[in-house]
């Protein structure tokens, strides 16, 4: 039977230098339970190393996590990569890693990136410059996440930086893209007229959270489908089989 | 003053660039300059005729040449044009620079060579 998932794709936790410290797995799934939120994505920057702790806090509370990641691509722009599979998803934390400058982090200047376990735990530190982009473009990037089962969502596109509109100018004939994702500044039926590339792509909003007020009260997208799977959420992004997404 | 007299050619032969792409089209006037790596900020700032400064090396930046009308793309820093940029550039009959220098050194050497912003 199709249902109505409430669903937030974009969630920064611990592990981005730029989220709230109130931002681990746990914290961002008990407060997604309050809120009938039932499909999350934490999509730390150029990393996964938190997804795992969702998991573990997700199992008894109803909700479902998505495996996913925000990455930066060469030319700056900022991709949403969903995977169904945990497998999946370490897979492409390991093309991610061979892409990564050898810059370390400045914790002063642009905040901690944190792992933790699902009771908040903190495990380790990563040292690396996470907000950074790759050395691979989109192009490539786009490619490899669809060879390995995923799919890439365009993220905030209407923002004046790290979009692939900013960056970009309009999206490239041929991208393998998704969906885009828009931010609460735009409104879903003003999109395509004041970007006419998008003419075509399913729009998606989610509340890209650095901390908890943002996520209870950013936008989110609500997908009517009869399971929380990502082969179901891409349905509904086609508009197959009577799934579909409401934003 | 500006850049209107400047041929393209003129710039490549004084400055180290390399010729990539559209060498058969240096004989055309260089009408002004422009830099930046946003793209959607070039679509709206820059003019037929104007040479671009970019680090920018997607197929993107072929298409904005080819929209605005652009005389020619200078891919600084020694960043490498993705593939498909070269094989656009080449079908479009785009010109297509690269340099050593930093987009700071080529520009002001742009500048100094007469062309400027409008």
């Amino acid at each position: 039977m199709i249902r109505p998932f409430k669903a937030d794709l974009h969630v920064h936790s611990v592990l981005s230098p730029c989220a709230a410290v109130e931002m681990t797995p746990r914290n961002i799934v008990w407060h997604a339970a309050a809120n009938e939120i039932e499909i999350l994505a934490i999509t730390d920057h150029n990393a996964a190393d938190n997804v795992i702790a969702a998991f573990q806090a997700a199992k008894d509370a109803g909700i479902t996590i998505i495996p996913g990641m925000e990455v930066e691509t060469r030319e700056e722009a900022h991709l949403i990569v969903l995977f169904e599979k945990m497998r999946q998803l370490k897979e492409w934390q390991q093309y991610v890693d061979v892409h990564r400058g050898s810059s370390l982090n400045d914790e002063q200047k642009f905040g901690a990136q944190f792992i933790v376990d699902a009771e908040d735990n903190l495990l380790s530190v990563r040292p690396e410059m996470l907000l950074a982009p790759l050395s691979a473009g989109l192009d490539e990037i786009t490619r490899h996440v669809t060879s390995l089962g995923g799919i890439c969502i365009a993220s905030h596109i209407d923002r004046p930086a790290y979009s692939i509109l900013s960056q970009l100018g309009f999206i490239p004939a041929g991208l393998d893209l998704t969906a885009v994702e828009i931010s609460r500044r735009l409104k879903p039926q003003d999109a395509v007229q004041k970007f006419p590339s998008l003419k075509g792509l399913p729009i998606v909003m989610n509340s890209d959270a650095h901390t908890i007020d943002d996520f209870i009260d950013g936008p989110k997208t609500v997908f009517h489908i009869e399971e929380p799977t990502l082969a179901e959420i891409i349905m509904a992004l086609k508009g197959l089989n009577g799934r579909k997404a409401v934003v | 003053m500006g850049g209107y007299g400047v041929i393209l050619g003129a710039l490549t032969s004084a400055l180290p660039v390399e010729v990539r792409t559209g060498g058969d089209k240096l004989d055309q006037p260089v009408t002004g300059g422009y830099a930046s790596d946003l793209l959607s900020n070039v679509m709206g700032q820059a003019g037929a005729g104007y040479i671009w400064v970019t680090m920018q090396g997607h197929q993107n930046i072929v298409a904005v040449a080819s929209l605005l009308g652009l005389a020619g793309i200078v891919l600084a820093g020694g960043v490498a044009p993705d593939e498909e940029t070269l094989r656009k550039a080449q079908r479009e009959g785009i010109v297509l620079l690269t340099t050593e220098l930093s987009a700071f050194e080529i520009t002001g050497r742009l500048y100094s060579l007469g062309i400027r912003a409008q």
